[in-house]
Formats: C-alpha cells, sequence, structure tokens
C-alpha cells in the first residue's frame, strides 16, 4: 500500500468543484509532481493533504493511518508555500529552528540540527540575517530547510520555483532535486511548468479542471499522453486531421507512414508527431515536400515551420554548429514511422 | 531617491516652519520674566529669561494632580481600546458573519459624533446611572472615543498580512494561540504600538468631551488648563505647554532609543 493516499478526495466550494473525486499513491521516498494549467486544483488538492483545507469528501491516508480530520499541525507535514512564507521578523536561524521549538527539542540539539539543515542547502553563512536580506533563492531554500528541519513524513511544495527568473530556477531544480535525494523525504511539488515537472519528479499526475487525466514516469508521459490536451500541455505537438487507410496516415490526400493502431479502415483520426522527432531533408528526399516559412534560433535547437501539403509543421533541430535553410527554401521532411501516432482519448 | 527642487525645497521648508513655529513661540513664552504673554529680550539674555513661570506650576498642586491624572487615564484607555480592537480587528478582517460592516461602522461611529454630542449625552447618561465624576466611566467614555483610532491602524496592519505565514507555523506544530504570539502579533506590532500611542495622544489631548464628563476629583490636564485659561492668562500655561511638549519630545526620544520609531510605526519592511 502506498505511502501516501489520496482516496475518491473531493473539494467543493459552494457549487463550485475545484477537485473531483482524485485517486493518488505515492511511495515512500518518491518525487512526485502535480502538473496543471492555472486553477485545476493543484493547489486545492496541496492543502487539503496538509490539512489547511478541509476535504468534502474522501479519505488521506499516511503510513495506513486516516489524517482526513487530523489537525495541521498535527500532522507534522513539512510544507514549502509559493510565497515562502518566511517570519519576516525571525532571522534565517530562528525561521528553521520554529518547528523544533514547538516540538520542544532542546536548545543544544535544536542549534545542532538548524547549522546541519542550514548546511545541507548552502546557507550556513546567512543564519543571521533576516528574510528581508536575502534573494529570492536564498529565501526559498530558507522555506525548504524550515519545512525539512522537523523531518516530516512528507513534504509538500506549492510552485517553489515560479518566483524565480530562469537561470536560478534551473539551479534551484537540481539543487532541490540534491536535497530531496539526500534527504530521501516523499515530496509532493506542485507545478504549472511543464518542463520542471519532467526533470525532477520521479512520476508526474496531471491535473485538468479537478482531476487527474495521467499519472506517469516523466519519459512515458512524454511519449504517451494519455489525451489531446496533455500532447500539448507536456512539450510541443503537431496535430495533423486524417483517415488510417491501409496501415497509413491519409493525410490532405498524401499518404504517410504511422505507427500501427488499432482502427479499423477508413477511420478518421487525429495524428500526432513531436517536433523533434522530425528531420528535415533535400526537397525531394523525403516522405513530403515543404517550404520553410520561419526559423527561431533558440539557442541549442532551431525551432522551424515547414508549409506542407498535409499542413504546418513545427520542426526541431538540434543547434550542430551549422546554420539551416532560410525561411523560403524548399526542403523535404522524414520522419520514422512510429513518430507518427494517433492520438489517444480523442 | 528623488532629488527635491528648489521650489519643493522651499515648499516644504514653509510647511514644516508653519507647524514649528507655534511651538517655538510658546516655548520662549514660556522663560519670560514678565505677567504677560511676551516674548523674553532676547538682548539681555541672563536677566531676560526666567524660570519663574516654571515654578508657578508646582506651586499649583491641582496642576501636578491633572497632569497624573491625565497620565493615567489616557494610558489605562489607551491600553483598553487596543485590548478591545485587536480582536475586533481580526474578527472584522478575517471571518464572515453577519453585520460585520455594521460593526465596522459602529466602532468607527463615534470618529463622526461631535465631542460636544457625545459629552452632552455622557454628562445625562452619567447622571442617570449614578455614575457622575467616577473615574472609571471617564476611562470609559475616553475608550469609546478613541479606538477607532486604534481600530483603523490594526486593520490597515491587517490588510497586506500574508496568511500563508500564519499557516506556515501551524503546519510546524504550532498551536493557534502560539501562532497568534509567536506570529500575527509580532507581525501587527507595528499597527498595535501606533493605535496605542495615537489612542493615547487623544486621550491626553481631549478637552471638549471632557469638559462634561469630569468632575472636581478627576479633572484632566486640558480641563485645568481651559478653567485657568478663561480666569486668568498669564504665561503659566505657556510654561505647562512647553514642558508637555518637552515630555512628549523625550518620550519619542526614549521610544525611537529603544526600538526605533520607524520600526513601530511604519513596520519593519
Ligand atoms: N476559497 C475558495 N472559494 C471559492 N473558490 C475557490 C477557493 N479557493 C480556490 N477556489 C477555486 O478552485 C479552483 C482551484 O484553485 P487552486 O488554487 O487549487 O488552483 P491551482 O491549480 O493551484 O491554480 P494556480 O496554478 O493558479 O495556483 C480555482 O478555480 C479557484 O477559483
Ligand atoms: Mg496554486
Amino acid at each position: 500500500m502506498a505511502f501516501l493516499a489520496l482516496r475518491s478526495l473531493s473539494k467543493v466550494f459552494g457549487d463550485f468543484a475545484a477537485v473531483r473525486d482524485v485517486d493518488l499513491g505515492v511511495e515512500k521516498g518518491e518525487f512526485v509532481s502535480l502538473l496543471g494549467p492555472s486553477g485545476c486544483g493543484k493547489t486545492t488538492t496541496l492543502q487539503m493533504i496538509a490539512g489547511l483545507a478541509e476535504p468534502t469528501a474522501g479519505t488521506i491516508l499516511l503510513d495506513g493511518r486516516d489524517i482526513t480530520n487530523e489537525k495541521p499541525n498535527k500532522r507534522g507535514l513539512g510544507i514549502v508555500f509559493q510565497s515562502y512564507a518566511l517570519f519576516p521578523h525571525m532571522s534565517v536561524a530562528e525561521n528553521v529552528a520554529f518547528g523544533l521549538e514547538m516540538r520542544g527539542v532542546n536548545r543544544a540539539e535544536r542549534e545542532a540540527r538548524v547549522k546541519a539543515m542550514l548546511q545541507l542547502v548552502r546557507l550556513s553563512e546567512m543564519a543571521e540575517r533576516y528574510p528581508r536580506q536575502l534573494s529570492g533563492g536564498q529565501r526559498q531554500r530558507v522555506a525548504i530547510a524550515r519545512a525539512l528541519v522537523i523531518a516530516p513524513p512528507v513534504l509538500l511544495l506549492d510552485e517553489p520555483l515560479s518566483n524565480l527568473d530562469a537561470k536560478l530556477r534551473e539551479e534551484m531544480q537540481f539543487e532541490l532535486s540534491r536535497i530531496q535525494r539526500s534527504t530521501g523525504t516523499t515530496t509532493i511539488m506542485v507545478t504549472h511548468d511543464q518542463s520542471e515537472a519532467l526533470s525532477i519528479s520521479d512520476r508526474v499526475v496531471v491535473m485538468e479542471a479537478g482531476r487527474m487525466t495521467q499519472i506517469d514516469a516523466p519519459f512515458h508521459l512524454y511519449e504517451n499522453p494519455a489525451n489531446a490536451f496533455i500532447s500539448s500541455f507536456v512539450g510541443k505537438m503537431n496535430r495533423l486531421e486524417g483517415q488510417m487507410r491501409g496501415g497509413a496516415a491519409v493525410i490532405a490526400g498524401i499518404t504517410l507512414p504511422c505507427a500501427p493502431a488499432g482502427l479499423s479502415e477508413g477511420t478518421a483520426a487525429t495524428f500526432t508527431i513531436r517536433p523533434e522527432k522530425i528531420a528535415l531533408c533535400a526537397a525531394g528526399q523525403g516522405l513530403i515536400d515543404g517550404t520553410i516559412t520561419s526559423r527561431f534560433f533558440l539557442g541549442n535547437t532551431w525551432l522551424m515551420q515547414v508549409e506542407t501539403l498535409a499542413g504546418s509543421l513545427a520542426v526541431s533541430l538540434p543547434n550542430q554548429g551549422e546554420e539551416p535553410p532560410r525561411p523560403g527554401s524548399p526542403v523535404a521532411l522524414d520522419w520514422p514511422a512510429s513518430a507518427l501516432r494517433v492520438e489517444e482519448g480523442g | 531617491m528623488l532629488k527635491n527642487g528648489p521650489v519643493s525645497l522651499l515648499f516644504h521648508s514653509l510647511v514644516v516652519g508653519f507647524v514649528l513655529a507655534p511651538l517655538v513661540v510658546i516655548c520662549l513664552v514660556a522663560f519670560t520674566p514678565e505677567n504677560t504673554l511676551s516674548m523674553p529680550k532676547f538682548l539681555t539674555p541672563w536677566n531676560g529669561f526666567s524660570l519663574r513661570w516654571f515654578r508657578a506650576i508646582f506651586e499649583h498642586p491641582d496642576f501636578t494632580a491633572s497632569f497624573w491624572n491625565s497620565l493615567l487615564l489616557a494610558t489605562l484607555s489607551a491600553s483598553i481600546a487596543v485590548a478591545l480592537s485587536v480582536p475586533a480587528a481580526l474578527a472584522i478582517d478575517r471571518m464572515e458573519f453577519p453585520g460585520r460592516a455594521s460593526l465596522n461602522a459602529l466602532f468607527l461611529s463615534p470618529l463622526i459624533i461631535p465631542h460636544l454630542v457625545l459629552g452632552v449625552a455622557f454628562l445625562r447618561l452619567f447622571a442617570l446611572i449614578g455614575a457622575t465624576g467616577s473615574f472609571p466611566w471617564l476611562v470609559a467614555s475616553h475608550v469609546i472615543i478613541i479606538t477607532p483610532y486604534v481600530l483603523r491602524l490594526v486593520l490597515a496592519a491587517l490588510s497586506g498580512f500574508d496568511r500563508s505565514i500564519e499557516a506556515a507555523a501551524l503546519t510546524l506544530g504550532a498551536g493557534p494561540g502560539t501562532v497568534f504570539r509567536r506570529v500575527t502579533a509580532p507581525m501587527i506590532l507595528p499597527g498595535i504600538t501606533g493605535g496605542w500611542l495615537l489612542a493615547f495622544i487623544n486621550s491626553f489631548d481631549e478637552l471638549t468631551m471632557s469638559i462634561f464628563v469630569t468632575s472636581p476629583q478627576t479633572v484632566t490636564l486640558p480641563v485645568r488648563m481651559y478653567m485657568y485659561a478663561t480666569e486668568s492668562i498669564d504665561p503659566m500655561m505657556a510654561a505647562v505647554s512647553a514642558l508637555m511638549i518637552a515630555l512628549t519630545a523625550i518620550a519619542m526620544l526614549v521610544l525611537d532609543r529603544a526600538f526605533g520609531l520607524d520600526k513601530i510605526l511604519v513596520g519593519q519592511k
């Protein structure tokens, strides 16, 4: 049985269901992300686990124990809020020591544990500073230290990185993952950033309008999105309308090789292909000819838009030190048959 | 930082000058050796200044008694107003209950009723319940007129409050009482101290209503000064005023040294 289990959990505000009948099991030591667009109920789910919001229905089990009605101050879970919620009138060390103090840990042990925790988040030099004297990334680490020092069975993070700039954010993703692995704390992180969810989690839970629609390991999720929403929310996706004929896709009258699908002859279907799975080659040498309409340089990749008879396709090319053809150039596109797939669920 | 241009500098100096001028004048007049409210003679510094009017204050024991009375009254009523306002502000800011807006309006209503009207009303009320001249009822009347100031400031301190900070304390194992004591109260302390000071000053200063509700045993300093001034205009009034200005300045200075005035009044940002 899962270490933390949500059973048919729901939360209704008035006549609006923010979280609907959610089931989730998180294993001990696992890092799970809740991924979804704004307003889909991620924070509400996290707050119910923390005890800060009362579920309308359902149960929450921690290590087999029903904690659904337990007060938040008795649950002992660690939480990092989006705004960090540091105590502004306490120094970094006092912030981190707060949870230990509440548990009646004696002074000597408190100081030792705070010191060790600040070392873990690399803030030993900042112990005497106040939150207002810290940068965003440092505050975030204080918030993590404060939550982790009480050795919580579960760490809950609500968009911990969303206030940081891109560079710092990447660093902190790495840092977060390092801290999580070194403490082995079961972690649930809320995010609306798909790359963040994919990069640091063991499993990703996709939420849409209060429901959990897919729960999968990052690679499997990316390769096998369960529905149209997930396929375009997680990564980029080209989508083409067509039919299945003789085991191949027929799109705007053009026959293209595709992955086998259990569809009967002539069924209308939506075909999908990831931009990075398409290769660019000389006109006449690929599966379909087209013209480049735009190209964007993203540093490590080039993102091109190619107009073909089957429709406009986004193509992502790794930057290998050579400039690809300019807009207006005729090109052809190629891909392995397994890359073009019939979209699931829809 | 924005630099002040010459025009705005002049404007600000004029405003500050306008505010300070009467205080400077009254302090100078307090040192006059004459019997009238005249400036001491600057040209003869050593015999132009005199402390006789300061000495005169202490020859009027009723003034010192009124001073202590006012001090006690203002301290008590400001403290009671704070004790009432903090829970009221918390309820008004955070709870949804019927009559929330009316409660807010009720607490603020003394601000819009003229003190003269309140004075007459209290006079009648105290006569009816047989409380004329009672010190506790004087305190109660002051609490009523100064509570709006405290409530306003505490509400303002609560309005920008990030509730997730309290949630964080709660999840770290603090019970609701501890959360208030260790987190909420320290964070709204600038509002509370600012409100207390404002209430104290308003109570200490209050004349219009107090004229009606004080009795010979509970005369406050402003009422005493008013009664004295209606009978005789002599520089002793200036000396009393100068002493009060000095006391206030010293109190502010001590507060600033001890806590930092900008910290308790503006909050640490
Ligand atoms: N106290 C409340 N009363 C009424 N509706 C609420 C309340 N709290 C949240 N909601 C609604 O519930 C839905 C889910 O809110 P929630 O905060 O969980 O979203 P979220 O997924 O965390 O979004 P975001 O990414 O923007 O933080 C939203 O539509 C929100 O408007
Ligand atoms: Mg949220």
